[in-house]
């Protein structure tokens, strides 16, 4: 809303001591983190050390979730989003989201990428470029511009993720969360879909969530660690990597759990 | 964002009042029969009313016993439930598990068409086939009897208890019966030692909304059973006519004066209904979810 | 579960005293003539089917012409068409399904979309459990006290409109829920990750998504419309009219209604049989014909979703 007043070296996203239950059951202990602008995030870690908990909460996925409590702030430009005076359907607007499953529509390919911005208030003329700029920022277009009006359904794996990734950039917004994009997609689809994630990190601040550690490793800039609910380590990739500060964070990269 | 955050919040109310509305529906209903079924008992007493042995509304000595009407739907029903039951189970048992699936695909749409057959067709087919059937095979002075109504009852009560025994029987795990087959178990001992014991919950749930149909069922009864309003006999009675609580609304209601006592008796009659039906459907409620909790 | 171990106990005795080779094959032939059984009852079931529509089909259709279906009846209806039967139920499909079909997926999408589980929603499902379970009949007298005598409707097509409405109210409220709960959960989660309100979301993505289903649901209900009788029997319905019903307020004829009385008390039941075989064919195609489409509406839908 207010670009010229942000601060360029606050970071994007600043979570504060989040805690989250689900019942009684805590899955995510006393998280911490800042993500800077217009980088990579990825988490790893074992599957069930609350990752993807961790990403919905930054778009607030987890209200669907019946009791699910959560106690923390996640700041986003200053503000939390978790405050008393936040729309959590203006928030989406802002974070994306793109799930692990390629989840088209059941309708055209230009529908499923005019969707957001037609219930947005898109300007009708306008539409066809929207969607002409999110396919071609999807590294879609090129594929697909001659079939705009087939069904989404009949795409390959791969290119209805990145149809999906065209339907969240569409919305034009600020972050965008990816939880294990590339789990269900072939190796060649997983470098495409990898290529495009790293060209959309000057626009975009990006989070994502892997399992595929040669994927942190290839595409982020910062690595946090995840075991067990709790944030073990966070910082520069490189350093996660190379370096590890925790003996669990070394265990993991190296294969020994998980 | 605030008239939007306000629109969604009147829809959602907007949504729930109309799902609220069938609350006040059944309620509209029970205030309503019972209004007017409560009236009766200026006229007659609520003892007479429920042991009467006669129903004689137009006479100079009228009396509204609901024991003949009572007895008339208990036994007609009953006749169907014997009969459609181990027909409907056994052929739930043979769709589900038996028969070839593109078998089971061919047989499906016959119980739904069963399912869709309107009552009065069933009610004509019976008068012109049924009937006469039953009046010479018994040799009878009319084909118009209890028999007949149980007959057709039946065959209209299949589609309900085939449908949900067979629902029942397809959500038995199939570990379970792999476990059994494994130990050598033949396919037919699985399915009635292991396969409906554990689906027994849920074929029951089929069995009393079968009933419910039944007792609820007007029209067919109405052309089918001959309509005398006499307490019947057992076994006997199956081959005499007889008169329903349904058939005995239908046929009055639009010959009584609005308000008469003879109105309000049908009335309580229909609360009666009511409440029976009501109690078959709780007790199939529950039966449910008991049913429901094992699968867990 | 306790069942379960009794019968499985008295089966071990069966095997233990017989045993050996013998109980195979017992065991072999008891199966063999269990399930022809079995295939015998779905047989018998399939049967009748067969019996009832063949015999209707086979005796109606010569009844069946253009003037049956498009002129009125004549001569105490013992002569002519049935074209204002056909009529009445035309405009009480058209009537009630116009009430019942809105509250019928609005009830079904607050109860699948938003309802949490609480007391209330317990209650709704109850309540409506039990009026799919009221007899028609019961319906039929609540009509009578509320539509007719209440609100004053008199005998009339809205009287009768609302009644059935009332009665395919919980049949379109359970194929809606059913039709919803396959739309797929990540559907609703995607539209919601891009900022899209939830009810943007089920308008958008659900409800389009859940159509076929609501589609079947709602013409498996025309064909109970078409074919209650004693809902409209004290509500509206008529034994005979000079003339098409021309309001809402009118009284009207109906194809289950004329079927009855025809069969029952007309002038001439002998005589008329023909008519009352060629109105009992046109309600059963109708009604057959409705379930036909639901099917293929299923099948097409189906089909689509295997892309």
């Amino acid at each position: 809303m207010t670009e010229a007043v942000q601060n360029v070296s606050q970071p994007q996203i600043q979570v504060e001591n989040l805690n989250l239950w689900y019942g009684e059951k805590q899955a995510l202990k006393n998280v911490s983190m800042q993500i800077p602008k217009n980088s990579i995030t990825a988490l790893i870690g074992p599957s069930g050390c609350g990752k993807s908990t961790f990403i919905r909460c930054l778009n607030r996925m987890n209200d669907l979730i019946k009791d699910c409590r959560i106690e923390g702030r996640v700041l986003t430009e200053g503000k939390d989003i978790y405050g008393p005076n936040i729309d959590v359907v203006d928030l989406r607007k802002k974070v994306g989201m793109v799930f692990q499953k390629p989840n088209p529509f059941p309708m055209s390919i230009y529908d499923n990428v005019a969707y957001g911005p037609r219930i947005h208030g898109a300007n009708r003329k306008d539409l066809d470029g929207i969607v002409e700029q999110a396919l071609r920022s999807a590294a879609i277009w090129n594929e697909i511009s001659d079939r705009l009006k087939s069904p989404a359904l009949s795409l390959s794996g791969g290119q209805q993720q990145r149809l999906c990734i065209a339907r969240t950039l569409a919305v034009k917004p600020k972050i965008i969360l990816f939880d294990e994009p590339t789990s269900a997609l072939d190796p060649i689809s997983t470098s495409r879909i990898e290529d495009l994630i790293i060209n959309l990190k000057k626009d975009y601040t990006i989070v994502i969530v892997t399992h595929n550690m040669q994927q942190a490793a290839r595409i982020s800039d910062y690595t946090g660690f995840f075991l067990m609910g709790e944030l073990i380590e966070f910082g520069q990739t490189r350093q996660i990597f190379q370096n590890p500060r925790e003996k669990s964070t070394e265990d993991y990269i190296t294969g020994r759990f998980g | 964002m605030l008239s939007r955050n306000y629109r969604e919040k009147t829809i959602e109310w907007a949504l729930f009042l109309v799902s609220a509305l069938t609350v006040v529906i059944l309620l509209l209903i029970c205030l309503f029969l019972f209004r007017d079924g409560l009236l009766l008992f200026k006229d007659t007493s609520l003892m007479d009313f429920l042991t009467g042995k006669f129903w004689y509304p137009t006479s100079i000595n009228r009396q509204f016993g609901l024991l003949p009407l009572f007895f008339g739907s208990l036994i007609v029903t009953a006749g169907a439930i014997l009969f459609a039951v181990p027909l409907g189970i056994a052929s739930a048992i043979y769709i589900s598990e038996i028969a070839d699936p593109k078998v089971a695909d061919f047989l499906k749409p016959f119980i739904e068409i069963l399912a869709g057959v309107p009552s009065v067709v069933f009610g004509f087919f019976g008068l012109v086939v049924l009937v006469p059937i039953i009046q010479h095979s018994f040799n009878l002075p009319t084909g118009q009897t209890a028999l007949t109504g149980s007959i057709m009852l039946g065959i209209m009560a299949l589609p309900t208890i085939i449908t949900i025994s067979e629902d029942a029987i397809s959500s038995v795990p199939s570990t379970l019966e792999q476990g059994s087959l494994a130990l050598g178990a033949t396919k037919w001992q699985t399915i009635y030692r292991v396969v409906v014991p554990a689906a027994l919950s849920g074929i029951s749930a089929g069995v009393m909304l079968g009933i419910g149909r039944a007792i609820g069922e007007t029209m067919t009864l109405m052309m089918v059973t001959g309509n005398t309003a006499v307490i019947p006999s057992f076994p006997g009675g199956f081959l005499a006519p007889v008169r329903t609580m349904t058939a005995t609304i239908a046929l009055e209601m639009g010959e009584v004066p609005q308000g008469s006592t003879h109105f309000h008796a049908l009335f309580a009659v229909g609360s009666v209904l009511f409440i029976i039906t009501l109690l078959v459907n709780l007790i199939a409620d529950s039966i449910k979810k008991r049913y429901k909790f094992k699968v867990d | 579960m306790e069942l379960d171990a009794k019968v499985s106990e008295s089966g071990d005795k069966a095997i233990r005293v017989k045993g050996g080779l013998s109980m195979r094959f017992n065991a072999k032939i008891s199966e063999k003539i269990a399930f022809a059984l079995l295939g015998l009852s779905a047989l018998t079931v399939v049967g009748f089917v067969l019996v009832i529509l063949g015999y209707i089909i086979y005796n109606g259709y010569s009844a069946i012409n253009i003037g049956f279906l498009t002129e009125m009846p004549r001569l105490m209806m013992t002569e002519g068409g049935i074209y204002p039967a056909i009529v009445g139920t035309i405009y009480l499909i058209i009537g009630s399904m116009s009430i019942a079909l809105p509250m019928g997926i609005m009830a079904a999408v607050y109860l699948n979309e938003y309802a949490g589980e609480t007391r209330t929603t317990w209650l709704i499902e109850m309540a409506i459990n039990n009026l799919a379970g009221t007899p028609s009949v019961v319906f039929g007298l609540f009509g009578l006290a509320l539509f007719v005598k209440y609100f004053g409707f008199g005998s009339s097509l809205l009287s009768s409109s609302l009644t059935l409405a009332l009665l395919i109210l919980p049949v379109i409220i359970r194929s809606t829920e059913e039709a919803l709960i396959t739309v797929p959960k990540e559907y609703r989660e995607s539209s919601l990750a891009l900022g899209v309100s939830k009810w943007q979301t089920i308008r958008h993505v659900v409800l389009p998504a859940a159509i076929p289903g609501i589609i079947t649901g709602s013409v498996l209900s025309i064909g109970r419309v078409a074919g209650e009788t004693a809902p409209i029997l004290f509500t509206g319905v008529a034994y005979f009219l000079p003339r098409l019903p021309d309001s809402i307020y009118s009284q009207f004829m109906a194809l289950p209604y004329h079927l009855f009385v025809l069969a029952t008390a007309g002038t001439n039941i002998e005589k008329t049989r023909p008519i009352q075989y060629g109105t009992a064919l046109v309600l059963l195609l109708i009604v057959l014909g409705l379930n036909l489409v639901a099917v293929l509406i299923r099948r097409h839908y189906r089909n689509k979703l295997k892309i």
